[in-house]
């Protein structure tokens, strides 16, 4: 059921996905639907991926009669090949086939392929000369032909036969490898390509001495040596060097096998300038020599290329992490003394510490895969025949390229591939597969080994590596091939098998024959010469000729989602069933709907920063060369963050928080509209992660995507540093997971109210100080901005009895909606209020000196300010409250609009006008105060305080018990709810209908400079709702400094006629309002010094405002101030 | 116990072990199908399939036996062969924490994704790393390893009040040397419900059955109450 629902819910917000962000259906298969000519070029001639095709025209290819020795009349002519010549970056490639992968060039044409490794290695008949092996180019002068180029190599010159004195002597027997090539384009183009070619060329002349490093340590350069150099150690050629190769060199005919690759190698060159010819694919089927098997393995993945371009890198890599511990350490440790221990090699030290260096080394450059089951047993098989440094560069060619995904983390390439698998049995032998299905026998479990271990473990070693051997050069449909061809050869017997167990016998004992006759009973003795794997070769290369590299990319197209969607469930399943005790605390829905949203996120994310990643490049490229460039770089990147490819992350950071926030809950959303000023100075702070460019793409290249903007609120931030409990700047699904369940789990007001007070308690100490105070309310209003979820009760206010709030419900019970939000509002100014009123100071001392000097105090001595908070006293308050909250509730700007109406005006007009100066004066005057009156004077609630303070109003009750969980919308998301772009308007629509329907506004004279100086203001908070807060604080701020000012006795004689708003405020706070007064004094006990006076003091001008802004945002302009003059006036009526 | 008497009834029975990497999963298959150990035996590719007899005194049960891998990342492969199983075998090392931590998320994925009926029996190996070996484990409750020689790591205790809570059955092995081994393979072949044998695995049984791997029924169950009579603790 679960499944069931969680799998509908990701069904739904995908297409959802996909209707926001239009890449999201594009991109999984984007690369691989038109994978770029770069990475087309790369496969066919194996190289780095690195490597761009920059220039190719048509050629033809001259390698000039061979040795003397040879007597074959057809060879003295030499041999002749049209084809193609591309030149990269730091190779020149020749090939027969005819591709081509210039940037016109359609992708069919690059992939389309007729060679025997159909695009998936070096295939046809050719070269791929990195430039540095390169001795010299001469222009020839021929008369027939515009361009004919001789290219010499280093070919056999090795470093130090070049300094021997000797040299002469050799090149007796030393023949320079020198080809020709004719260019067939037309004269520019010619001249460009040679162009390109002479830079490339100066470009290598610095790696030659790494090229002759490089290649020395191939063993065809020893074998190649004038017999009188033998001497010399020979290069290592593995493992099998000291504990012998595996099976009986006589049988495998491996002197003749040497002898002919020497000859080989001779006439066509060796190792990185060996060339291509129709001989080298045949010596490779028949099986490559034990010695030189390494080599040539190394030569046709293209590992070489990776060893030359960073010859250093596995030395280097080991060096660095020495001593350096980590999971896949672990595991490979597990595992050395059981990869291939038959062998004697992997019974010795030596042996099992090259594995582990190898092994080690590969997981520490690769840690996205990091160390899977079976690559220690094809690593095992590699060192057999060649050093570790090749093996490294191999596996990383083998991880990369050959069988990508295969041993991920998700090891979604195996799983994959068994699918592809399937579907080709299915295809070609549909009689055995109706077989498979119907006896319920289920070939991967076969079948996955195979291709996992590269039949290592299959086979008997000799014939594996026989497969290895055309693998290497064919690449992964030879896997598929020779799985065929077994199944085809057993087929009769496999048809007979009725169970996973018969089926699997069947196939042990075939693999244990292989090197049985396959004809035991035949008179031809040739015929019976032929052992079955020698028949399994003819079968999987011949009748399986059809499945080539185009079948398998095909087949894997279709199958890809699929694989991947099943990886996921089983991922989701297991995580979230893995994820303890706190995901108790949500459904099942919401675990699964976060689950998804989480991944969701991080998978957008790095799409996102993929493409932009990309078209920065894009523009860099044809910035660098303006014409014939492809731009595309290496595609390896573009499908991660899909959590089936193994989780290239699973780090959410603050961005991605935020942004997953924005998708749950209404208030993260950002108010600034997608080109205001403001989001560019946000997008600046945060380290220009897309500089400019941003502006450039609007749409596809914000950083956002399709999704709304996020917004950045502090609120925010602290979320973060809460979810983040192991301060790694990152949260894991666990984190996010725990912190969706602390808050929406519990469902539990007090849980919640904690929650939040922990949130602000900085230093955990159990005391929130003055900043966090304000902090919290403009938290409260930026969460509310958007209007409030939940259950509210529609009359919050109206119940409480007294006929005060009735007539200054004002608005007349104006409709719930908006009213709630104004109410809101004031409730958080009534909360800023109270919490300075009952808050501590945190210096008891201070205390006698504040009652002192505290006009708060005149009429009553403070009393034990820590025992206010006993509990008994809470009581005390909390009716109190409640009889001072009759008046403040929903009218609680109301109580204060008498004040507002008094004195706020002066008080108000001031600071708007002449700001700064008065800031500035009365900082000086602060700072002239009593040292305890300075608004630095510390102080600090507590979380019982805090408790009541919220408790106390049913609004701000109602929004920690209900509104506050419930505006995370984890399962439905914002889909439905989502108003991004018009949510501010919401918010000021939701109101101001309904305030209009309030009576008109009663204007009144001593207002109207209220009004106009709110008006600046308003102008300003309109457009951002969370400035309100900010300003309140401002005002607060000031407000309190006027009254401390006020506060000192001295300073009251002295007069500053111009400042009316002192004047105004001093009355407010202790005269002017006998309602207030009288509230004040019977909750004296609970004052707290000039603090809480001067907390007290200013909130009505922050209540006023905030009122008053409340209206501002629900309506035009104009009316506002009337509006909120209308109430006051009401008030005092 | 491998021999079979013809007249008995005879059924096979899929059974699948799962654990975490190197607790000794295949170890137990192969010390229960030949009776023998090896040191250094291969990880697991995927996995690897035995079959076994085991002879109770009314009918004959054949084991077909899916070894798993055991590494992290072939979990995913493991709705493969789990599929359709009538009995797990979740094997744990006594001397390694988490890899009891691994098994109580395998016997969860069994109870939600496997099939209905399917008997779990949790086995925590390596005894003969611990000194209770050799006195029996009926005096190895509350171990805690700290002494020397003793590696053990997890409580008798321990496991076995979780494997009651789930209604597993419980055992405490050790491959190496082969104690408890055939007892774990009887007595799972003793809480088999008769109603879930079939003669032998035929193609109309289970052609009906979704290929699809992932797409088991849910068991909504809970814990199964499981014939507890092979509990040997």
């Amino acid at each position: 059921m679960f499944n069931n629902l969680s799998s509908f819910v990701q069904k739904a917000q995908s297409a959802a996905q996909q209707l926001i962000d239009p890449m999201q259906g594009l991109n999984l298969t984007n690369s691989d639907r038109h994978p770029s000519k770069a990475s087309l070029f790369q496969n066919q001639f194996r190289l780095p991926s690195s490597q761009t095709p920059l220039y190719e025209i048509p050629a033809e290819l001259t390698i000039p009669p061979s040795n003397v020795t040879q007597g074959d009349k057809e060879r003295d002519r030499g041999w002749h090949y049209a084809g193609k010549l591309h030149l990269s970056e730091f190779y020149m490639c020749f090939s027969t086939t005819p591709t081509s992968f210039t940037q016109s060039a359609s992708p069919s044409s690059a992939a389309a392929f007729t060679g025997q490794t159909h695009g998936a290695g070096p295939s046809g008949n050719g070269f791929t000369f990195p430039l540095c092996a390169i001795r010299k180019v001469e222009r020839l002068n021929t008369q027939s032909l515009q361009f004919a180029l001789a290219i010499t190599t280093w070919n056999g010159i090795s470093q130090e036969s070049v300094k021997d004195k000797d040299a002469q002597k050799d090149k007796k027997d030393f023949r320079e490898q020198r080809i020709t090539i004719q260019l067939a384009g037309s004269r520019p183009a010619c001249e460009r390509f040679c162009d390109g070619l002479k830079k490339g060329l100066r470009n290598a002349v610095g790696s030659v001495g790494k090229y002759k490093k490089v290649i020395s340590e191939c063993y065809s350069e020893y074998l190649l040596r004038p017999e009188d150099k033998k001497n010399m150690n020979p290069p290592d050629a593995g493992l099998g060097m000291i504990f012998r190769y595996p099976g009986d060199p006589k049988k495998l005919r491996d002197r003749a096998k040497m002898r002919l690759w020497a000859e080989y190698l001779r006439d066509n060159g060796r190792n990185a300038t060996l060339i291509r010819q129709p001989t080298f694919h045949k010596l490779i089927r028949v099986g490559l020599p034990n010695r030189l098997r390494g080599e040539i393995w190394e030569l046709t993945s293209g590992s070489l290329y990776l060893r030359l371009e960073n010859p250093t890198l596995y030395v280097d890599t080991l060096a660095k992490f020495e001593g350096k511990e980590s999971l896949a350490i672990d595991e490979i440790e597990k595992d050395l003394n059981r990869s291939l221990p038959e062998y004697p090699g992997f019974q010795s030290e030596d042996g099992i510490s090259r594995l582990r260096r190898v092994l080690t080394a590969y997981s520490w450059v690769n840690p996205d895969v990091g160390y899977c089951q079976a690559m220690n047993i094809v690593v095992a098989a590699l060192l057999i025949y060649m050093s570790e440094t090749q093996a490294f560069f191999l596996l990383s060619a083998l991880c990369d390229r050959l069988v990508p995904g295969y041993y991920s983390s998700t090891m979604y390439g195996t799983l994959l591939d068994q699918k592809v698998f399937e579907a080709l049995v299915e295809k070609t032998m549909p009689i055995l597969w109706e077989h498979l299905v119907k006896s319920d026998v289920q070939l991967s479990v076969v079948s996955l080994p195979w291709f996992l271990s590269l039949y290592i473990n299959s086979m008997p070693l000799v014939f594996a590596f026989r497969v290895l051997d055309v693998f290497f050069v064919e690449g992964p449909k030879v896997l598929f091939q020779v799985g065929l061809a077994i199944l085809r050869i057993n087929g009769e017997e496999l048809l007979d098998a009725a169970d996973d167990g018969a089926f699997i016998s069947v196939l042990k004992s075939y693999f244990s024959r292989l090197d049985e006759s396959a004809h035991p009973k035949s008179e031809n003795p040739k015929l019976r010469a032929i052992n079955r794997f020698q028949e399994l070769m003819v079968v999987a290369f011949k009748e399986f000729s059809g499945v080539t590299h185009s079948t398998i990319q095909d087949l894997r197209l279709k199958n890809k989602d699929a694989v991947l969607n099943n990886i996921e469930n089983f991922a989701k399943r297991t995580a979230i069933r893995n994820l303890g005790p706190d995901s108790k605390l949500l459904s099942p829905e919401e675990l699964g709907a976060l689950y998804d949203r989480f991944y969701g996120i991080l998978y957008e994310r790095q799409q996102r920063d993929h493409i932009i990643q990309e078209q920065l490049a894009r523009t860099k490229a044809s910035r660098a060369r303006a014409t014939e460039t492809y731009p595309e770089h290496h595609n390896h990147g573009i499908e991660k963050g899909r959590v089936g490819l193994g989780p290239s992350t699973s780090l959410m950071d603050y961005d991605a928080f935020r942004e997953f926030l924005a998708s749950v809950s209404k208030w993260a959303i950002s108010d600034a509209p997608a080109a205001s000023p403001r989001r560019d100075v946000s997008e600046k702070d945060r380290g220009s992660y897309f500089g400019s460019f941003r502006r450039s793409e609007p749409n596809l290249l914000s950083p956002w995507g399709g999704n709304p903007e996020p917004a950045d609120h502090e609120f925010m931030q602290r979320l973060f540093r809460r979810w983040d409990v192991d301060s790694s700047s990152t949260l894991t699904l666990q984190n996010v997971v725990t912190g969706f369940a602390h808050i929406k789990g519990k469902r539990d007001i007090m849980g919640t109210i904690t929650y939040f007070f922990e949130l602000y308690d900085d230093d955990g100490d159990g005391r929130v100080d003055r900043e966090g105070i304000l902090r919290i309310s403009e938290a409260l209003l930026f969460l509310s901005r958007r209007g409030l979820e939940g259950s509210l009760s529609n009359s919050a206010s109206t119940p409480t009895p007294n006929g005060l709030s009735e007539s200054s419900s004002s608005s007349l019970t104006p409709p719930i909606g908006g009213t709630i939000n104004e109410r809101f509002l004031g409730s958080v100014s009534a909360f800023i209020r109270r919490c300075f009123e009952y808050a501590d100071p945190d210096h008891p001392n201070n205390q006698t000196t504040n009652e002192g000097t505290s006009p708060s105090n005149t009429d009553e001595p403070a009393g034990d300010n820590n025992s206010a908070f006993a509990i008994g006293d809470d009581e005390d308050e909390e009716e109190d409250l409640l009889a001072f909250e009759g008046p403040t509730d929903s009218p609680k700007p109301e109580k204060k609009k008498p004040e507002l109406g008094d004195t706020i005006p002066p008080a108000l007009g001031k600071p708007d006008t002449d700001n700064e100066a008065r800031r500035a004066v009365s900082k000086a005057q602060s700072e002239k105060a009593n040292a305890a009156l300075d608004p630095s004077n510390p102080l600090h609630i507590t979380l019982p305080t805090f408790r009541m303070v919220v408790l106390a109003d049913e609004l701000l009750e109602q929004f920690f018990e209900s509104s506050f969980p419930t505006s995370l919308h984890l399962i439905d998301g914002l889909a439905s709810t989502n108003q991004s772009t018009s949510s501010l308007t919401t918010f000021s629509n939701m109101g101001f209908g309904r305030t209009s329907g309030a009576p008109p506004p009663v204007p009144q004279a001593g207002m109207a400079g209220a009004g106009r100086s709110l008006r600046g203001v308003l102008d300003n908070i309109v457009t951002d709702a969370s400035r309100v807060a900010a300003e309140v604080r401002r005002r607060m701020e000031e407000a309190q400094r006027e009254l401390e000012k006020n506060a000192v006795p001295g300073q009251r004689d002295e007069e500053e006629e111009e400042e009316e708003d002192v004047q105004g405020l001093r009355p407010t706070g202790y005269g002017g309002d006998p309602e207030r007064r009288s509230v004040r004094s019977s909750d004296r006990d609970l004052l707290d010094g000039a603090d809480a006076g001067a907390g007290a003091a200013k909130n009505p001008e922050g209540q006023s405002q905030l009122n008053v802004d409340a209206n501002g945002v629900q309506d035009a302009r104009p009316r506002t101030s009337s509006s909120a003059t209308q109430r006051i006036v009401e008030f005092e009526g | 116990m491998a021999d079979s008497n013809a007249p008995k009834p005879s059924s096979s029975v899929k059974l699948v072990l799962l654990g975490e990497a190197a607790v000794g999963k295949s170890s137990l298959v192969l010390r229960f199908v030949n009776n023998d150990f090896q040191e250094n035996k291969e990880p697991t590719i995927g996995a690897a399939f035995l079959t076994q007899k085991c002879n109770l005194p009314t009918r004959t049960i054949k084991f077909e036996i899916w070894d798993t891998a055991g590494q992290e990342r072939f979990a995913s492969l493991a709705p493969m062969y789990y599929r359709n199983a009538q009995a797990a075998l979740v094997v744990y090392d006594l001397t390694k924490p988490t890899s009891l931590i691994k098994a109580k998320h395998w016997v969860a994925e069994l109870q939600r994704q496997a099939s209905p009926g399917i008997v779990i029996a949790l086995v925590g190996n390596k005894l003969d790393l611990t000194n209770d070996s050799e006195s029996g484990q009926a005096e190895s409750e509350g171990a805690d390893g700290e002494e020397s020689g003793d590696a053990r790591k997890i409580s008798t205790e321990e496991a076995k009040t979780y494997a009651e809570e789930e209604g597993l059955l419980f055992f405490e092995t050790s491959a190496k040397t082969g104690h408890n081994v055939s007892e774990v393979f009887t007595a799972i072949a003793n809480a088999i419900p008769e109603t879930s044998l079939k003669s032998t695995r035929g193609p109309g049984a289970s052609s009906a059955v979704n290929r699809g791997g992932d797409e088991q029924r849910v068991n909504l169950n809970g814990p199964r109450e499981a014939a507890k009579e092979g509990c040997a603790c």
